[in-house]
């Protein structure tokens, strides 16, 4: 309240309000004449809504000149989004118009500036409230660096330079720091052992030849020549008995949490440069197995062998599917994401055009639009499945004419894009399925079905082709699977012997041998669903052609048997035949940045060093290749068929298994906050001989942030550029841009003579300028090519999308018009010439390509039209290749915990640990299944600044359904404390003494499965401003509102075996969110 | 057990309000009628949005119900008459409009113009949830205009209740008077005042700080500019969802409607015949929330 006299009310406020009160409030109201204001005939009525005293003011934020088009990063849905900008300040965000997660259907792509102006797209919550991320009172500005013990969150400032130079040159740092007073720190310089790329690209080739030896004997000779050909070298390598670990380069380590194109292309590019092979991202915290998973199912036959798998994955094509199964996705709140997901299903939910059913152990907010709920037991998910496949199989329900197509000619015969090796034939030997027939090994009379063809690879390697055998009429045929000829349509279920006593089984077979080990009541008791609802959503899922799909996401890839739990769902798909089809299952298509039409190689790293060895998670090659191999179960796990396997990382370094680390930096991750079991983390963190240098980037001192040695502060996604790429539910092909609309938070710094805010591209450019990094300066990406600012790399990105992907530049955006470039350029006069400078801009990208990088960047990317996505019943970018329902590479590949080859097709799994024990001990005591779900008001770690989205929900709470808090003696916003068997304590440890305990409020509902309980992620902070921290002696106090709720991924089981990290999936890498048993404990 | 449609209809348990205080809300108004607002001529905007996009029958909502306001505002303000339909079997329960009202008015701590109400019913393994955005129902008969001691808020003639902030004393009679809860009381408080603290506002501290930024920002309500920098109105006095009057003026439709996720939120001229909203309203089954009130809005809901 205040008590200023108005200027156009005589009577002050308060001298008012006290006479209200004596006279008796409401009635005083007679006695008051109107206020001055309405009798103002001849004042200007610029907008004519309200005549008053009050001048009329423009409405600033419907103008082109304060409108800017970016990508949202609140979530990695990335939708389009329309910053309007009043006073160079960012007040409000809205949906961008011409993007297609806003709009349903987008605006045209021409249609003018202007013309689109008035339309706001509708994004999020999140999203609208980004603002609050970029403006947040706790974002840094200066370079930190440790002045206590790490997690005492005490800081001293340090100039940039300062801080780049201490890290490249190292040294006794923190030499001010009670017990690190002699602690020497490697710098980077003294890291990058090897930078003779010649010797480097032999080296690799060397350790490649180690790997491909199959002989033990041979492999140890092979050692040994490889250490006297380098004699001169050993130095250079982590360890010279193990040269196949690789140069002490991958002692340096690069993480990230969200990284997106471009800042990725920055961030590798650094990699690269320092010449480690380890640059890991955080996949397998999010939904890992789900991408791994289709990565195996995506591989492609070519040489013989299967390679070139995607790491992506399929969603359902929600604007038109009739019916949809969504498994462990909500995609009202979630799942990639609400705005472009619920903008296409809400109006055929409510025609009846669409029907969904919705398989979580919650009751989200997308079930209650769904036909049927599907309260599935955690961790269930494969038993749901399999069932259904019983059921499809048994009564016929599946796309026979998909499914027999053995080649892709056949594929084309019966009008699909995609194929399946459903009717290949796999060998099974003691009753295992394992490789696939070769034609030529089939000898039949003596001779071989198919005689081997000598080929060349698409890069020119020679190899021996010796084919595939399907049956086709009881008779083996062979075929070329890339066959677009001779179209083979197999014999779906296969189970013989071949002429030559090979026992064989078709894909399908053994899929449905696999579904056939329990009946289908017996796989819905397990799966906890009613057997009638199980065949009612099968029959409906079934009877909708090619326009119904199964839909999953994190709910089904987060638990140690989330391999198979996404196989047998995609699966199910394979079985609908609706890989491609409108309505159907569909993969993502994005414009290229990176030069594919030959405009801008941006790829091009001159002088970069060759990077080999094993990565320091294990990723990408079979432990019994290695050097390092000793039989099972090996130290920690091996992960050939997946990367990015964040739960690794840390807790590697801490068993220095492969190898010690010396260098660690993270961007944009909070693996201890994320993490299941994520306090893992931080005591290894917290161990300067485990992580003796740990660099961060991040926008304020976070949770993880918080551990380092150093953090660079960051632009935030409002400040800075990026290509934020699709998702597999937009059939369009897109490319959104991210680019700074507002000026940055941090203070500037100069690089190679430029000035720009610091962020993480100014501490690479920085790092690179210091120790003369190839492929950074001058000469960048080549001859007068440099990359001396962002802008050198981000530009040239947005040229590339602008002119295409054809050499002859056909597929060249239009040039913006005179009008469009003076809006360009009056939208960013406040931001800072650092950040935005046309001239500087313009010669980046040549002045023929300036007006078309304008048009791009007035539009917040490119989109194709959106009939352009469909073509007729089909996607117009479809997949078009070969899906292995049987997989013969994942077969091959044995479990480095058991020493058992992995099923290679779709199977129901328990839940086990690294050692492939049912934790059975674990569960001893503790009665209740603690899941994890999304609200939109929160992502994970980076969205608790947002206080509009706290105002909405202040604290998550845990939910637990009335029949457990009866049974246990809960009510309903009681505090209680989470316990599992591997966190008794209840409580996260933070290091330095500090803790936090995992106490969180009752919520009693009927919208959680008895026996689970859930808490929302995104609560219960301990530093992004949650807590105090001292900087250069002075205190800065957190806000109680962000250590609000629970966050108890603390209480997630930690491997029994491994000890230092969460349970996981030995296969797709993911961690294991949804397995965990607990108890409640009052407070 | 589930909410029939009559319950959700009468339960004030949507509303988020106390019960109204003032009983008989929709009593006939003493007060003045003329409030000089803007009309004729001076109302009528030739509004030139999407001329060159082509209409198309799949076009989304929002552009169809964008073309719609641009036929409303070349009309003269007295002769629009707004309306809005909420159709819940299409919300999602994202509350973007509560948030995209809050970032779009400025609105401080405590001051919401659009909550979204969650309901569950139903029992495990049917369990139901609903959801309600509860914006100003702009009543035909407005219980919160007549209580005003000093005629800063009225009904305008296009059916949209307004407050003049510079009238307004902060008696807060309307906000009990309004049996919807939809008045909310702006005590001047910061989105930031708890953070940071200790940090300054010293631009070249180590941290940001409370340094101005969006809040700081005028509002443009009623096409004003509205600034809290010095303390000035709103803060102080009572507040309320307006359709975004500042937003239709400039051809754009209310922030609620723009931010809807789901679609669920239809706004238009009730008077336009060929309006979406207006053919929404004839065709479906759409009730007015604690329509026993006699209050009669503007706003409808579809179950």
């Amino acid at each position: 309240m205040t008590n200023e006299i108005n200027p156009r009310n005589p009577i002050s406020r308060r001298k008012f309000l006290a006479g209200g009160a004596m006279l008796g409030g409401g009635l005083a109201a007679a006695a008051v004449a109107p206020a001055a204001g309405s009798d103002d005939g001849g004042q200007r009525r610029g907008n004519a809504i309200l005549n008053s005293g009050r001048p009329d003011a423009d409405y600033d934020l419907a103008k082109a000149e304060n409108t800017l088009y970016s990508a949202c990063l609140q979530c990695n849905t990335g939708c389009g989004i329309k910053c309007k900008v009043q006073d160079g300040v960012v007040v409000k965000i809205d949906g961008n118009p011409y993007n297609p997660w806003t709009l349903v259907p987008h605006l045209p792509y021409a249609t003018s500036f202007d013309d689109a102006l008035p339309v706001d797209g509708a994004i999020c919550p999140k999203g609208q409230a980004g603002l609050q991320t970029a403006y947040d009172p706790y974002r840094l500005r200066k370079v930190l660096k440790r002045a206590g013990k790490r997690g005492e969150n005490k800081w001293v400032t340090i100039p940039f330079a300062d801080a780049v130079a201490e890290i490249c040159e190292g040294g006794t740092l923190f030499k001010d720091v009670p017990g690190e007073e002699n602690r020497h720190v490697d710098g980077l310089r003294a890291l990058m052992a090897l930078t003779d790329p010649a010797l480097a690209e032999q080296m690799a080739a060397d350790v490649k030849a180690i790997w491909d030896e199959r002989e033990k004997a041979k492999k140890i000779a092979r050692v040994a020549e490889f250490k006297n050909r380098y004699a001169a070298h050993l130095d250079k390598l982590i360890d010279p008995d193990h040269p196949d670990l690789g140069p002490k380069n991958n002692q340096i380590v690069l993480a990230w949490g969200r990284l997106k194109d471009g800042r990725g292309d920055f961030y590798k590019r650094f990699a690269a440069a320092l010449g480690t092979t380890n640059a890991h991202g955080h996949t397998t915290v999010c939904q890992g197995s789900l991408y791994f998973t289709c990565k195996a199912i995506s591989e492609q036959y070519a040489g013989g062998k299967f390679s070139d798998g995607q790491k992506f994955y399929w969603q359902a094509d929600t604007e038109n599917a009739e019916f949809i199964l969504f498994v462990g996705a909500n995609l009202f709140e979630a799942n990639y994401g609400p705005p472009n997901r619920s903008a296409r299903l809400t109006q055929n939910l409510v025609s009846g055009r669409t029907k969904i059913a919705v398989a979580d152990p919650r009751f989200s907010k997308l079930a209650s639009k769904a036909w049927k709920w599907l309260p599935l037991r955690p961790g269930t998910d494969a038993a749901l499945a399999m069932g259904m496949i019983r059921w499809i199989v048994e009564e016929k329900r599946f796309d026979a004419r998909f499914l027999a197509c053995a080649n892709k000619a056949a594929a084309a015969a019966a009008g699909e894009s995609s194929w399946c090796n459903a009717t290949w034939l796999v060998a099974i030997k003691d009753g295992v399925p394992g490789k696939f027939v070769r034609a030529a090994d089939l000898l039949i009379d003596g001779q071989p079905l198919k005689v081997a063809e000598k080929r060349r690879t698409n890069d020119g390697k020679e190899f021996e082709e010796r084919f595939l055998v399907v049956m086709a009429g009881g008779k083996p045929i062979a075929i070329d699977p890339n066959d677009e000829q001779t179209p083979v349509f197999g014999d779906l279920f296969v189970d013989t012997a071949l002429p030559d006593g090979t026992l064989v089984k078709s894909g399908l077979q053994i899929l449905f041998e696999s579904a056939s080990a329990h009946t289908v009541d017996e796989w819905s008791e397990m799966a906890g669903v009613e057997p009638r609802t199980l065949i009612e959503v099968a029959h409906e899922l079934t009877a909708h052609g090619k326009r119904a799909a199964v839909d999953i996401h994190r709910g089904s890839a987060q638990h140690t048997n989330g391999f198979y739990n996404v196989l047998a769902w995609m699966s199910v798909n394979i079985l609908l035949g609706n890989c491609d089809a409108k309505g159907g299952m569909i993969a993502a298509s994005t414009w290229d940045t990176k030069g594919k039409g030959g405009l801008f190689k941006l790829d091009a790293h001159p002088g970069k060093t060759t990077a080999f060895g094993v990565s320091s998670i294990r990723h990408g090659v079979d432990y019994e290749k290695t050097t390092l191999f000793a039989g099972y179960p090996a130290k920690r796990n091996w992960y050939p068929l997946s990367s990015d396997v964040y739960e690794e990382i840390i807790p590697s370094m801490a068993d220095a298994y492969p190898y010690p680390v010396k260098a660690l930096f993270m961007y944009m991750g909070a693996p201890t906050y994320s993490l299941p079991a994520g306090h893992t983390n931080i005591e290894t963190l917290c161990d300067t001989a485990k992580v003796p240098l740990f660099v961060a980037s991040d926008i304020l001192i976070g949770a993880t942030s918080m551990y380092a040695d150093y953090i660079f502060p960051d632009t935030s996604y409002l400040e800075r550029w990026e290509f934020q790429g699709s998702h597999p539910n937009l059939a369009n092909k897109v490319q959104p841009v991210r680019q700074p609309v507002m000026a940055p938070i941090p203070e500037e710094c100069t690089v190679f003579g430029q000035r720009m805010p610091i962020s993480l591209e100014a501490m690479i450019l920085g790092v690179a300028e210091r120790l003369r990094l190839p492929g950074f300066g001058d000469q960048g990406f080549g001859p007068d090519l440099p990359l001396r600012h962002p802008d050198d790399l981000y530009l040239r990105g947005v040229a590339n999308l602008a002119f295409g992907e054809k050499p002859d530049g056909s597929q060249s955006v239009p040039d913006a018009n005179g009008r469009e470039i003076e809006i360009f350029l009056q939208a960013r006069r406040h931001l800072p010439s650092s950040v935005f400078d046309p001239e500087r801009w313009k010669t980046i990208v040549g002045a023929t390509m300036w007006p078309k990088v304008v048009y791009v960047l007035n539009r917040g990317g490119r989109f194709e039209d959106h009939a352009l996505g469909y073509k007729g019943d089909r996607i117009a970018h479809p997949y078009a290749k070969l899906l292995n329902l049987y997989q013969e590479k994942t077969a091959g590949v044995i479990h480095a915990g058991t020493g058992q080859h992995h099923p290679g097709y779709a199977c129901y799994l328990p839940i086990l640990d690294f050692a492939g024990e049912k934790p059975d001990e674990l569960r001893k005591g503790y009665d209740l299944a603690l899941i994890t779900h999304r609200v939109i008001t929160q992502t994970k770690s980076r969205t608790i600044a947002n206080a509009w989205l706290s105002a909405i929900l202040p604290e998550n709470g845990i939910l637990i359904h009335p029949a457990d808090a009866a049974r246990l003696g809960f009510h309903n916003g009681e505090t209680v404390k989470v316990v599992s068997a591997t966190n008794p304590d209840g409580a996260w440890p933070l290091g330095a003494g500090r803790r936090k305990p995992m106490e969180g409020k009752l919520v009693v509902t009927q919208t959680v499965r008895p026996g689970v309980v859930s808490f929302a992620l995104g609560f219960g902070h301990w530093a992004t401003g949650a807590s105090d921290v001292t900087i250069d002696g002075h205190v800065i106090k957190g806000e109680a509102r962000r250590a609000a709720g629970i966050h108890a991924n603390a209480a997630m089981w930690t491997d029994p075996t491994l000890k230092n990290t969460c349970m996981l999936d030995p296969v797709g890498g993911s961690v294991s969110f949804y397995d965990t048993m607990v108890r409640l404990v009052k407070v | 057990m589930a909410m029939t449609r009559a319950e959700f209809v009468k339960a004030t348990i949507l509303t988020g309000a106390a019960a109204a205080v003032l009983s008989g809300a929709a009593r006939r108004s003493r007060r003045r009628t003329d409030y000089g607002d803007p009309a004729g001529e001076e109302t009528v905007r030739e509004i030139q949005a999407l001329s060159a996009v082509k209409a198309d029958e799949s076009e989304d909502l929002l552009l169809t119900m964008q073309r719609d306001l641009a036929r409303a505002m070349g009309k003269p303000a007295e002769r629009r008459q707004w309306g809005m339909v909420i159709d819940r079997r299409k919300c999602v329960g994202c509350h973007a409009c509560t948030i995209g009202c809050v970032s779009e008015n400025k609105l401080p701590p405590g001051v919401v113009y659009r909550p979204v109400l969650t309901e569950e019913s139903g029992r495990f393994p049917d369990p139901r949830m609903q959801f309600t955005p509860r914006p100003c129902m702009q009543c035909r008969t407005p219980p919160c205009v007549p209580v005003c001691p000093v005629n800063a808020t009225w009904k305008r003639a296009d059916g949209v209740t307004v407050v003049d902030y510079d009238k307004c004393i902060g008696c807060r009679h309307c906000l009990t008077a309004c049996p919807y809860g939809a008045r909310t009381s702006d005590f001047g408080h910061s989105y930031r005042a708890g953070a940071a603290l200790g940090a300054g506002k010293d631009v070249d501290g180590a941290l940001q700080g409370r340094a101005a930024s969006y809040e700081e920002q005028p509002n443009h309500e009623y096409g004003k500019a509205w600034s809290r920098a010095k303390h000035g109105s709103p803060i102080g006095n009572a507040r309320k969802c307006h359709f975004c009057l500042h937003r239709l003026e400039a051809g754009q439709l209310p922030v609620c409607v723009t931010t809807c996720i789901g679609r669920a939120t239809y706004f238009g001229d009730l008077n336009d015949d060929m309006a979406v909203i207006t053919r929404l309203v004839r065709r479906e089954r759409a009730e007015q929330l604690l329509a026993h009130r006699g209050t009669d809005p503007s706003v409808y809901y579809i179950s």
